[in-house]
């Protein structure tokens, strides 16, 4: 969450960086500054960074260098060369869980960026007490992962849970939804989907205030339907928020689908619900084999940015196509 | 754009409807959790308990004990104090004193959130480990307020957007930097402040895997691991329903926050640079 905030944070502080680049070039002529003010800066700096670099750089170099090694936490770890990544490539169980990985993303972000566009369409007008019922609309952000866990676990419930009462009304029999080794995947992604929304509302909205007025108006005098505005006007207008909504609902899928499987599914059934992710994190803490639970993790570095940058492309094509 | 007024009332309902929508779960989170467990199984079901059963509540008071409660508030308040202690100093140098390394260290900063944070797990949890910290409140609090890239940045934005004229003046009156930050720096940044400290506070109080990893003994368990157990699939010996009571009692702190936080939560997740 916070990572995904900060993303937003750094994207927004760029944009407000162009933007000031007139007082930047002031603000550079004095960056040397006198040696007293490097002085305070260093003391004021120095314990965040000091701290940021031992809790997150190292760890993050520490990954790197750990897959090279063979460490089962206790003795000494010893160094096997490229034998994790030789290993990784032939494990079954690698294989299966990065296809578990991709289908998260897959099943997940296209619904979340659709569903939370058309929400925040709807949300975003003025009407009287409009604010109390948009809560209802981030209500989800108040579940975390383990409350998320609890509520759906006994709304899924094959025998008790509330979703199959409800389909047995209509007449139809619902599986035991998170041991069914097909129901399993969609089962969570529909929890996260949920638990995502709120968060893309809120990038939508914030980007539907910053469409002008007066395109619609231009729109309505053209005789343009409101569904066809919704798609012609609106939805390319908020384009530059699809993208950034795109890259961090894929990134929240995977490590979502890794915190939600590891409470509810622990992986199962079958190893339908183990993403690359609970895998690296199993061969860590339940194998004790920190070398190879690296080399996985980073093996998934790897494999998202492959998958970022094959989005470029695709979008840069259609884009060209246009 | 003209509307009419058989549209707006279109509007209006889709707005409450697709609103309960989203929110039903939870509802059914609080009701669920006053019913028995052979009311939460019943067919037809109901939507509201018959007889409020508060004994759910009684028994999820076993798991979630007010130790848990009491551990869940020391580390995500210490989580968000150590953040301002470290952030707050970090930002405004960043944004405000002539420095030659700033750009350095704004490009240290930004480095980890372009890498998945499941490949730093398992090396810091052997720094927790080597450091002598598993199952304490330190090794709970210390690497997570560490990872302050999103305070340091949310901090510096604002700093910077505070007229140079302002800080000058107080400079040329012979104020320290450090005096700058406390007496002028600081009153202003209320908000920015409330924003911050409502996303940490919260991101904190929903951690699981952390806390799972270094800390699972009960002297130290926080609200999420102890929670997690009463996920119980169909086998389990626990009701379903306790577990709703659990979950209720969980998001309770989270509600109140969010309540009283909600204009500057929002804001913190949006980025104060959209408005």
């Amino acid at each position: 969450m916070v990572e995904n905030d900060a993303v937003t944070t750094l994207i927004t502080e760029r944009a407000a960086v162009r933007r000031n680049s007139e007082g930047s070039r002031t603000a550079r002529r004095r960056t040397r500054g006198t040696r007293g003010d490097t002085w305070v800066a260093t003391l004021l700096i120095s314990p965040a960074i000091l701290a940021f670099t031992v809790f997150a750089i190292v760890p993050i170099l520490g990954g790197l260098a750990l897959s090279f090694f063979e460490w089962d936490l206790f003795g000494t770890p010893v160094f096997v060369g490229m034998d994790n990544f030789a290993r990784l490539v032939t494990d079954a169980r690698m294989w299966q869980s990065l296809g578990v990985t991709a289908s998260f993303v897959v099943l997940g972000v296209a619904p979340t960026i659709l569903l939370g566009f058309l929400l925040a369409v709807v949300v975003n007008v003025r009407m009287p007490g409009i604010g109390g019922w948009r809560v209802l609309y981030f209500a989800p952000m108040l579940a975390s992962a383990a409350v998320s866990a609890v509520l759906w676990a006994s709304i899924y419930n094959g025998r008790s849970g509330v979703l199959n009462q409800l389909l047995a009304l209509f007449g139809v029999m619902g599986p035991n939804w998170l041991s069914d080794p097909f129901w399993a995947q969609p089962a969570l992604v529909i929890i996260m989907i949920w638990s995502a929304l709120p968060l893309v509302i809120i990038l939508y909205m914030a980007a539907l205030q910053r469409i002008p007025e007066d395109i619609y108006s231009a729109a309505a005098l053209d005789g343009a339907g409101k569904w066809r505005t919704l798609w012609s006007i609106t939805w390319p207008s908020v384009r530059s928020a699809t993208v950034l909504i795109a890259i961090l609902q894929a990134v929240g899928f995977v490590g979502g689908a890794f915190e939600l499987a590891l409470i509810m599914t622990d992986g199962g059934p079958l190893g339908r619900t183990e993403s690359l992710a609970l895998y690296a994190y199993k061969v860590a803490f339940g194998q004790l084999e920190m070398g190879y639970s690296s080399a996985l993790s980073l093996f998934q570095l790897v494999a998202i940015a492959v998958l970022v940058l094959l989005g470029r492309l695709v979008t840069r094509l259609m884009r060209s196509a246009e | 754009m003209k509307t009419s007024s058989a549209y707006r009332a279109f509007r209006y309902a889709l707005v409450i409807v697709l609103g309960l929508a989203m929110s039903i779960p939870l509802l059914y989170m609080v009701s669920g959790s006053l019913m028995s467990a052979g009311e939460l199984a019943s067919y037809p079901p109901t939507a509201v308990p018959q007889t409020p059963i508060w004994e759910n509540y009684a028994d999820a008071w076993n798991y979630l004990t007010p130790q848990v409660i009491g551990n869940t508030f020391i580390v995500s308040i210490g989580i968000v104090l150590l953040q301002l202690a470290l952030a707050l100093p970090a930002a405004f140098a960043l944004a405000k004193i002539p420095f030659r390394w700033t750009g350095v260290v704004l490009a240290v900063l930004v480095v980890p959130m372009f890498v998945p944070s499941n490949l730093g797990l398992v090396p810091l949890f052997i720094v927790n480990f080597q450091l002598g910290w598993l199952n304490s409140f330190i090794g709970l609090i210390v690497p997570m307020a560490a990872q302050s890239a999103f305070a340091i940045l949310l901090f510096r934005q604002f700093f910077a957007t505070l007229p140079a004229g302002l800080i000058e003046a107080a400079r040329i009156d012979g104020a320290g930097w450090l005096r700058v930050l406390w007496s002028i720096a600081l009153p202003l940044a209320r908000p920015i402040l409330a924003t911050f400290c409502s996303v940490s506070f919260l991101t904190a109080w929903n951690m699981y895997v952390w806390p799972q990893i270094v800390a699972p003994n009960p002297a130290q368990r926080v609200m999420n691991v102890a929670l997690a157990p009463l996920a119980g699939g169909e086998n389990s010996m626990i009701s379903p329903a306790v577990g709703l009571a659990g979950a209720v009692i969980a998001t309770i702190p989270v509600l109140i926050v969010f309540i009283v936080f909600q204009k500057w939560y929002v804001r913190g997740v949006v980025g104060t640079g959209l408005e």
